[in-house]
Formats: C-alpha cells, sequence, structure tokens
C-alpha cells in the first residue's frame, strides 16, 4: 500500500501542478471559459408547456449570443435544472446552482409562485434574479437584486383591453360583467385591475365568482352569465378552463359583446385546439410577436424555421427577453459582478423586445400592457393604437356567423 | 329557484359523473378482484385519449372508432404488465401496499413516456360534432358531452354483462368471492386474474376517451382525475360495478347541485367534505360490496 | 409475524449513532456550498415526514394519506404566528412547537370519527381530509387564501440562516427518530404492532386500541406539524400549493413503505433513498428520462424486495444469526 501511495502521490502533485501552469499561461485559455447560466425551470410536471417554450426562447438567445462571439467575448452556456413544476425543487436547485455550479449569472424561471420562492434566496445571495416576478406583491418585500426584466404581473395584463375599452363611445359599451376566476395568485392579480376599471367604465360586476382547478363544468357559468344578461364575460383562468367556457359558450348560444381570457389564450395550443372559435377572445400580453422593436423580427425568423409557427410564443419570448435585458446588463457594466450588474440595472434603460424598459425602486419597469385580440386565428395587437396590427372585432361576432 | 341553473347544472353533473364512473369501473375491479391498487390505472386512460387524438388528427377517425384500436392494445399490454410486474409481487404479505408502489412507478414512467412523444402542449378532441347542440326547451347538451355519457353507459353496462353473464364473468366474481373454492373448480385464478386486470386497463382506455370528451388533457392530466376515482370507487364500493358507476353519477349530482347553488370555489370542498361524512357514517361505500 | 422488534442495539451501534449525529450537526460549519446544507435539510424533512407518518401507518397500519394537511397547519400556524405576534428568529424557530401541538391537536379531532374505518378506508378518508384543508386554506382570505402568506427571513447572511435551519431540522428529526425507536420497543409500540396484526384479537386482549391509535395519530401529527413549521421559515413564503401539496401526502407514504414499514429504520432508509436518487437524476440526467429512470426504481425495487428495502437488510441479518431462534420474517 505505502508503495503504491509513494508513487501515486508525487505524480498527482506533479498534473495538478501542470494543469496550473498551463492554466495561467495565456490569456486565450481564460476567454474560452463560458459564462455559465443557472437555475431551472418546470420541464416536467403541470407546467411543463411553458417551462419548454421558456427554455427554447433561452437557448436561442445563447445560440444568437454566441454565434456574434460571446457575452464579454466568452461564449455562454446554461446549466437548467428540472423542477418538475414544484417551488421547493426550484428553490434548492437555485441555492446549487449559486454555490455549487457557481454560476456566473441566474435565470428567471415559471411560474409565479416559484419566483416568489427563489427572490428571496437570489437576495440572500446577492444575485440579480431578472424574471417574471411573482405579481405585484413579491415585487414589495424589499428585494434589491429581483427585476421584472419584463415581468407577467396579472395587475397589469388587462391595462390594454380597458383602456382600448374607454375609447369605445358609452353607449357601445358592455353594461353588465360576469367575472369568473380562478383561485390562485394569478387568478387573485386579475381581479384588481378589473374592480378597478368596471367602476370607472360604468360597467356593473352582476356575477362575481371564483373556481377551484380544475374546473368540473363551465355551462352552469355560461348559464348564469347568461340569465343575467351580461355582455362580458371574464375568463380569468388558463387554458383547460378557458377552453371550457368558450366552447359552453357556444354550445349555449351566449353572446356576450367582449369575452377577455386570462392566461390561456395566448398559448399557441389555443388557436391549434380551439380554430375558429377562440376567436376574438380579447387578452393582454407583455410581449408580442408584431411588436416593431428591434429583435422580434429576428425570433420570429428563428420560430417559423425551426416550429413552422407565424410568431413566437410568449413564453418563447420571455426566455429571450430576460436573457437580453441581462446581457445588456452585464455587457453595460462589463462585469459579471452582481452588484455591477444590479447598479447598471437601476440606472440604465433597457432595449427588451416589447419595448425600452427603465426599472423603478422595486425593480419593476413602467406598466407594459399591450390588448391583444385573436382575430383569424392570429393574435393580433389591438391598443396601444401605434403598435395595432389589425381592428378590433367588436362587438363579438354571434357564433356560427364569422 | 332557478330551475334551468339547476337543471342544467345537474345534467352536467350527471354526464361527468358517467364519464369518471366509466375511468373508476376497472379501477375498482382491479382493486376488488386483484386486490391491486392501480395508480397507473388513469394514465393508461390517458394513453387511450392521445391515441384518440392522435387518430382524430392523422386520419379522422372518431374518437368512439378509436377504441376499436385502443381497447385491444391496452387489453394486451395490461396483461403483460401483470404477468411481468404484477404478478411477482402479489407473494408480498401486503399486496394492496406493494401493488401501490409499483404502479405508482409505471404511472411516472407512462406519464413521461406521453411527454417525451406528445410533448407537454394540452390537447382538444375536436370532431365534426364537437360544437354542435342538443336543445331541449331551455336545456342544452352538448354533443361530445353526450357521446362521452353514452359510451360510459355503454361500456359500464359491457362490463356489467360480462361480468355477470359470461363463464369468465363469473369465475371472475367467483375468484374474488371465494378463491379457494373456485380454484377446487378448475378455475385458473392466475389466467382469470390477468384477464380481468386486462379489462380494468382496456376499460380505462375507453374511460381516457371519455373524459377527453368534455376536458382538455396534457400527460399530466392523470394525476388530476386519479382523485376523483378513488371518490367513485370508495362511495360505490370496491368490486362493485354498478355501485360504482351509481357512485360516479352520485358525484357528478353533488358537483353540480352545488355549482348551482354555492360560490364555485366551495364547490370542490363541499364534494370531498360530503365524502368524508358518507365515509364515517357508512364506509363501506353505499352499496354492498360484491363483484 | 414479529417485525424489527429485536433489533437489539448494541453499545457500538449507539456509539455509531452519536458520531454520526455529530457529524452531521458539525457539517454546515464547515463551509461547504450552501446548496448542501439546504439539500441535507430536504433530507432531513422528508425523513422526519416518513418517519412520523410510521407511527400510525407503518407500526399501527393505518396508512394516512393526509399528512400533508398536518404539514401546512404547522406552516401556517407558525407563519401566522409571526405576523400576527411580530416574533423575530428564536421566536419564530420556537413556535414550531406549538404549531405542532396545534396540528396535533386537530388530529385528535379528525382521527375520532376517522380511525374507526379500517384499510382503504382510512386512506381515502385522510386523502379527502388532506383535499379539504388544503381547498379551506385557499378560500380563506383571512389566512392569505389564493395569495399566500410572507413571512420575514432572518437577517443574517444565508450560510448561517441556512445552518440554523438545518441544525433545526437535524434536532427534529433525531428527536423523532429517537421517538420512534423508542416506540418501537415499548408495550405502546407492541399494541400498536398488535392492532396492525388483528385488530379484533389485540382488542381481546385488552389492548385499548381506539386510544393506541389516536395516540399514534398525534405522534404522527406533532412531528409532521413542527416540521411544516421550520419549512415555512426555509421558503419565507407559504402558499396552499406549496404546503398543502397532497403529493407530500403520497410521497411521505411511499418513501416510508419503500423502505419498510414495520421498523423504525425503514422510512428514514426509504426517504434517504429516494430524495437522495431524485437529486442525483435531476441534477445529471434530463428531465422526462430521469423521471422515467425514477418511476423504474420503484418498480425494480418492489419486485425484488416486495416488503421494502428493510427485506433486504433483515434477510441479511437472519442468515447471520441463523442459529437464533428467529420467527420467519
Amino acid at each position: 500500500m505505502r508503495r503504491i501511495y509513494s508513487v501515486l502521490f508525487p505524480a498527482v502533485v506533479a498534473t495538478i501542478g501542470l494543469a496550473v501552469i498551463f492554466a495561467s499561461c495565456g490569456p486565450v485559455a481564460a476567454a474560452e471559459k463560458p459564462i455559465v447560466i443557472g437555475g431551472s425551470l418546470p420541464l416536467t410536471g403541470q407546467f411543463a408547456e411553458t417551462g419548454v417554450w421558456i427554455e427554447r426562447g433561452m437557448k436561442f438567445w445563447a445560440q444568437e449570443i454566441n454565434a456574434k462571439g460571446g457575452l464579454l467575448g466568452r461564449p455562454v452556456v446554461f446549466k437548467i435544472y428540472d423542477d418538475e413544476s414544484n417551488v421547493g425543487k426550484a428553490v434548492t436547485f437555485a441555492e446549487k446552482a449559486i454555490t455549487v455550479d457557481k454560476v456566473d449569472l441566474l435565470f428567471g424561471g415559471y411560474p409565479g409562485t416559484a419566483s416568489r420562492a427563489v427572490m428571496p434566496v437570489a437576495e440572500k445571495h446577492k444575485y440579480v434574479y431578472v424574471s417574471m416576478g411573482g405579481h405585484l406583491k413579491s415585487f414589495e418585500q424589499g428585494y434589491q437584486y429581483s427585476f421584472g426584466g419584463p415581468p407577467l404581473l396579472g395587475e397589469w395584463w388587462y391595462e390594454g383591453f380597458f383602456q382600448w375599452l374607454e375609447t369605445v363611445p358609452p353607449e357601445q359599451r358592455p353594461k353588465k360583467a360576469a367575472v369568473y376566476t380562478m383561485n390562485n395568485p394569478i387568478g387573485a392579480s386579475l381581479i384588481e385591475s378589473i374592480q378597478k376599471w368596471t367602476k370607472k367604465l360604468g360597467i356593473e360586476v352582476v356575477v362575481d365568482e371564483k373556481y377551484n382547478l380544475p374546473l368540473p363544468d363551465a355551462s352552469s357559468l355560461i348559464v348564469k352569465a347568461k340569465q343575467m344578461n351580461c355582455d362580458i364575460l371574464f375568463a380569468n383562468g388558463f387554458f383547460a378552463d378557458g377552453v371550457m367556457m368558450v366552447r359552453a359558450a357556444k354550445a349555449m348560444e351566449y353572446n356576450p359583446k367582449a369575452i377577455v381570457q386570462g392566461i390561456g389564450s395566448v398559448v399557441p395550443a389555443w388557436i391549434k385546439e380551439l380554430g375558429p372559435d377562440g376567436d376574438f377572445v380579447f387578452s393582454g400580453t407583455v410581449l408580442h410577436h408584431k411588436l416593431k422593436y428591434p429583435g422580434n423580427d429576428r425570433l420570429n425568423e428563428f420560430v417559423k424555421k425551426e416550429y413552422e409557427l407565424d410568431g413566437y410564443p410568449v413564453y418563447f419570448g420571455f426566455g429571450y427577453a430576460w436573457m437580453d435585458t441581462l446581457t445588456q446588463a452585464v455587457e453595460g457594466a462589463k462585469s459579471l459582478d452582481q452588484t455591477k450588474i444590479r447598479d447598471w440595472l437601476r440606472t440604465n434603460k433597457v432595449n427588451s423586445i416589447c419595448g425600452p424598459i427603465k426599472f423603478d425602486e422595486k425593480g419593476l419597469p413602467d406598466p407594459i400592457n399591450f390588448c391583444t385580440q385573436i382575430i383569424k386565428g392570429q393574435v393580433e395587437l389591438i391598443w396601444p393604437k401605434d403598435v395595432r396590427t389589425a381592428e378590433p372585432a367588436y362587438p363579438k361576432p354571434a357564433w356560427g356567423k364569422n | 329557484m332557478n330551475t334551468v341553473l339547476v337543471v342544467q347544472s345537474l345534467i352536467s353533473g350527471v354526464i361527468m359523473g358517467a364519464v369518471y364512473a366509466l375511468l373508476g369501473v376497472g379501477f375498482s375491479l382491479s382493486w376488488g378482484v386483484m386486490k391491486v391498487i392501480n395508480i397507473s390505472h388513469a394514465a393508461f386512460g390517458l394513453i387511450g385519449a392521445f391515441i384518440a387524438y392522435g387518430m382524430l388528427k392523422l386520419w379522422g377517425v372518431d374518437p368512439i372508432v378509436s377504441l376499436a384500436v385502443t381497447v385491444p392494445f391496452l387489453f394486451v399490454a395490461a396483461c403483460l404488465v401483470y404477468r411481468v410486474l404484477i404478478l411477482p409481487v402479489t407473494r408480498a404479505k401486503e399486496v394492496i401496499v406493494s401493488s401501490m408502489i409499483l404502479t405508482f412507478g409505471v404511472a411516472i414512467i407512462l406519464e413521461n413516456l406521453l411527454l417525451l412523444l406528445w410533448g407537454p402542449d394540452p390537447r382538444l378532441l375536436t370532431t365534426s360534432y364537437s360544437t354542435r347542440v342538443l336543445i331541449l326547451g331551455p336545456f342544452y347538451f352538448q354533443y361530445p358531452q353526450l357521446a362521452g355519457f353514452l359510451m360510459s353507459a355503454a361500456g359500464v353496462a359491457l362490463i356489467h354483462l360480462f361480468l355477470s353473464k359470461t363463464y369468465t364473468g363469473k369465475a371472475v366474481r367467483a375468484a374474488w368471492q371465494q378463491p379457494e373454492a373456485a380454484q377446487l373448480c378448475g378455475v385458473n385464478l392466475k389466467r382469470i386474474s390477468t384477464i380481468t386486470f386486462g379489462i380494468a386497463v382496456a376499460s380505462a382506455g375507453a374511460g381516457g376517451v371519455g373524459l377527453a370528451f368534455l376536458y382538455s388533457f396534457e400527460p399530466h392530466a392523470h394525476n388530476l382525475w386519479l382523485i376523483y376515482l378513488f371518490l367513485v370507487v370508495i362511495v360505490g364500493g370496491v368490486g362493485n360495478v354498478l355501485g360504482t358507476a351509481a357512485a360516479g353519477v352520485i358525484i357528478g349530482v353533488i358537483t353540480g347541485l352545488s355549482l348551482a347553488f354555492l360560490p364555485y370555489q366551495w364547490v370542490n370542498l363541499l364534494t370531498f367534505g360530503l365524502l368524508m361524512v358518507i365515509l364515517v357514517l357508512r364506509p363501506e361505500g353505499l352499496f354492498r360490496s360484491e363483484v | 409475524m414479529k417485525a424489527a422488534a429485536t433489533l437489539e442495539i448494541p453499545r457500538k451501534r449507539i456509539a455509531a449513532g452519536v458520531v454520526v449525529l455529530l457529524v452531521l450537526a458539525l457539517f454546515p460549519w464547515l463551509g461547504p456550498p450552501v446548496y448542501f446544507v439546504s439539500f441535507l435539510f430536504t433530507v432531513f424533512l422528508y425523513v422526519t415526514l416518513a418517519t412520523s407518518w410510521n407511527f400510525i401507518g407503518g407500526y399501527a397500519g393505518y396508512l394516512s394519506f393526509g399528512q400533508v394537511a398536518f404539514f401546512g397547519i404547522g406552516a401556517y400556524a407558525t407563519a401566522l404566528m409571526q405576523n400576527g405576534l411580530g416574533l423575530g428568529p428564536a421566536g419564530t424557530m420556537f413556535s414550531t412547537i406549538p404549531a405542532g401541538v396545534l396540528a396535533a391537536v386537530v388530529s385528535a379531532v379528525i382521527g375520532y370519527p376517522c380511525l374507526r374505518l379500517r384499510g382503504p378506508y382510512f386512506a381515502v378518508i385522510t386523502l379527502c381530509f388532506a383535499f379539504v384543508i388544503q381547498l379551506a386554506f385557499r378560500n380563506l382570505d383571512v389566512v392569505g387564501g389564493a395569495d399566500g402568506l410572507w413571512l420575514k427571513a432572518m437577517n443574517l447572511p444565508i450560510e448561517v440562516s441556512r445552518s440554523v435551519m438545518y441544525e433545526a431540522m437535524l434536532i427534529l428529526v433525531g428527536v423523532t427518530v429517537l421517538v420512534s425507536i423508542a416506540v418501537s420497543r415499548s408495550k405502546f409500540g407492541a399494541g400498536l404492532r398488535a392492532i396492525k396484526e388483528d385488530e379484533e384479537v389485540a382488542q381481546t386482549m385488552a389492548v385499548n386500541a381506539p386510544m393506541l391509535k389516536m395516540r399514534a395519530f398525534a405522534l404522527s401529527a406533532f412531528f409532521t406539524g413542527t416540521a411544516g413549521g421550520i419549512y415555512a421559515y426555509y421558503l419565507t413564503y407559504i402558499h396552499p400549493d406549496i404546503v398543502f401539496d397532497v403529493n407530500i401526502s403520497i410521497l411521505i407514504v411511499l418513501m416510508a413503505l419503500f423502505g419498510g414499514g414495520g421498523t423504525w429504520l425503514g422510512p428514514v432508509l426509504g426517504a434517504t433513498v429516494l430524495t437522495v436518487v431524485n437529486e442525483l437524476l435531476s441534477t445529471f440526467v434530463k428531465a422526462e428520462l430521469a423521471r422515467i429512470i425514477y418511476g423504474l426504481l420503484f418498480i425494480v425495487v418492489i419486485i425484488f424486495m416486495p416488503n421494502g428495502l428493510m427485506e433486504f437488510f433483515r434477510k441479511r441479518s437472519e442468515d447471520r444469526r441463523s442459529a437464533s431462534p428467529e420467527s420467519a420474517a
């Protein structure tokens, strides 16, 4: 045994020594060392659909920037863990990325509840965390290192729609609203703006109910809305319940002047699976593939080639945009030092694919809110006027007559 | 009282319950007869839904017709699974426990295989009659829901007939009630168990199509379906096919009615709470446990 | 069938146990990356949950699928106490104990009707209970409702705060396992085993089954609730979908049974193995494939060891002591 050690020991030392010499000579070796960006995404489980699209957007960003010579001259590489749509795992993987993999940068995850739990971790470790955020409350906890760049805030989601509705002459506006909201943080954040605006626009909320997911049946919801003569329906839910509401509305010949849907209608599956029945639904968004800001065309081109889609899906855009924000900050600060990146973000403007973003002391930009409507199987922009890509179809044509 | 709302909710509830009943019958069967709690039951159902979706999109085949492919396929697959995986486990001290752990593993594998094959996007069955409606007075019957209901009713009836009228079916019941006596009469327990499991899982495929008529689905969906399965089976009595069917309808009715009378966010709570009450008062289920 | 009741613990093993605990206690202060501290925290958490489940599930044979309800109650109780009473770090930590007591009280209330049920019925009613509690908390705005609750984190550098969490959970898991060992070797444990074997027979032998079951249930709820409180403080944000997640309930049962239900060591093994394997898979293997391998693990282990991992160890220890009159397991 002892003899092996007497040979092994010097050999190991020699190898280490040589490695150190090789590593320290030549800046070329250091420049090749990639920048590692780490974190977790729900790649399996309940939120896999969204997680997978975010990953695709991120990977496109990496591909693009590496083709241009990398970030600060170094190639970028991801360390993406699958948190299985589990918040606890998102937290441990964030910590793993920071403390074990010692990543240079963190990327934002999904959904909002995961972000809510990861933000304090990033804060404690003093890592900049650019993500969708966990709705408004998560930005009111005093975190200095978290940025919604851009964020996905339920509180802003319908702002664009209501601002457009305000331009509709009062006698043509809907008078009575049926509001159905899913019982979770996202739903809760959507309700606020509805309450504020319906009051402002003189719309009476006659039905206001919350439901737990999964929604067992939508017909009773539609019956109620129909009986109460509600001419605007707010379906504040995800894809599954949104689909049920639309189908039930069609089946029961419920024809409100407008249907406003929460988060389900912005995913590609809505148009793909519902077809023309999914048309005319209003929603909001933070990103859109028809925006004229630089970058959108590149994303569209890639998505057309790679996935045969006519415009990048929202979450693909988010994955790209968060990385893009980080890129500008890192290049602006000319450093990977987290505090320098944070300070740069606090004082500078980011040119994102959804417009210029300037962060306030909470880490939030000014409200970004576009109103969308699905027309002929395309998600069109309705508001603000200067980004409008199609005339809104209002009131909604009766079922079967479009 | 808002009659239209109540009746319409009842209609939807009954349809929903019937569909869960079909999915639950097989679950009840494997639990009652073979003491196998098949956690992957709903996942197999999901396979049926995906096959229906695929055949619909590729060849325009109606989901009910797709069962001609799904049912035999799942039957064979289930028999294999039973022979290879479950049979060795039946020698355990507590089969129920070991079968649960085993089928839990199977469920995870199935879900992630589906994820690999189909991706995480949600799917809808969109047939030519998907948005057609039957209107009787003030009440609406959506065609796909009717289809789901009729299919479920037929499926449950078929299984019941099989168990009560055919030789194999009676052998299954005998094996469940008195295994030793059945063996003495020449019933090959292993073969019977395999066939029963095969039928149970094949019916899950049909149940999955039924659920797909009502709801959108993606690889993760079986977890949501599984909870209702437990409800339906326990209320109906483990191993009791007609009981499970009735339980499905009852649970559907309760859900439907509560949607009509309560704020929606309390509906699930009521359903589960009521179930707890039923269990405490009459744990063997509302109907006597007999196959 | 005698379960592992005859696990004699020679002095060597006690010494080994103490050494292990000391090493574990020292670990976070040796400066490892915070992630490992957090990861071991998670391992301790699941060992605690599986071991405390075992009181009612493994020893008494009543498979409770509602443990997560007590976990969440403990979490919310701690969060509410911190927010309501303005507790500091020490206060919050200690509030996890009354939180656990509250969970135990709830278990007594719910146990009275539920423990009258047997087998799968008990399992389903506890599962329902877990759902009911989750839905109730989601609907009640006074406890945060669908928004969840925030806790104030400790004003310490993260290495220190994580280490404190780690030690707290280590203490809890140590106590839980010790109690589990003690119970398994006590008359209480013998009574529970008798209940599991055949409840009617046990009752004729003057075993007060209802009382023993309630005690076991309360014990399991207490440790689970306390663990929930510590976890709430660790996450600093709780929400019904996180702390009342029914998947936790199911996972606990699987972990304990995977390891082997009737012994104190089974849940410890099961929880540790599954948590570690899951983490390794997630780290090194692509997402869906990792899950498939995880599923395969359950299948393979159960086919070869249908009574859990402990069966493997028991067989080996039996082979070694083939001379002594051990009843066949």
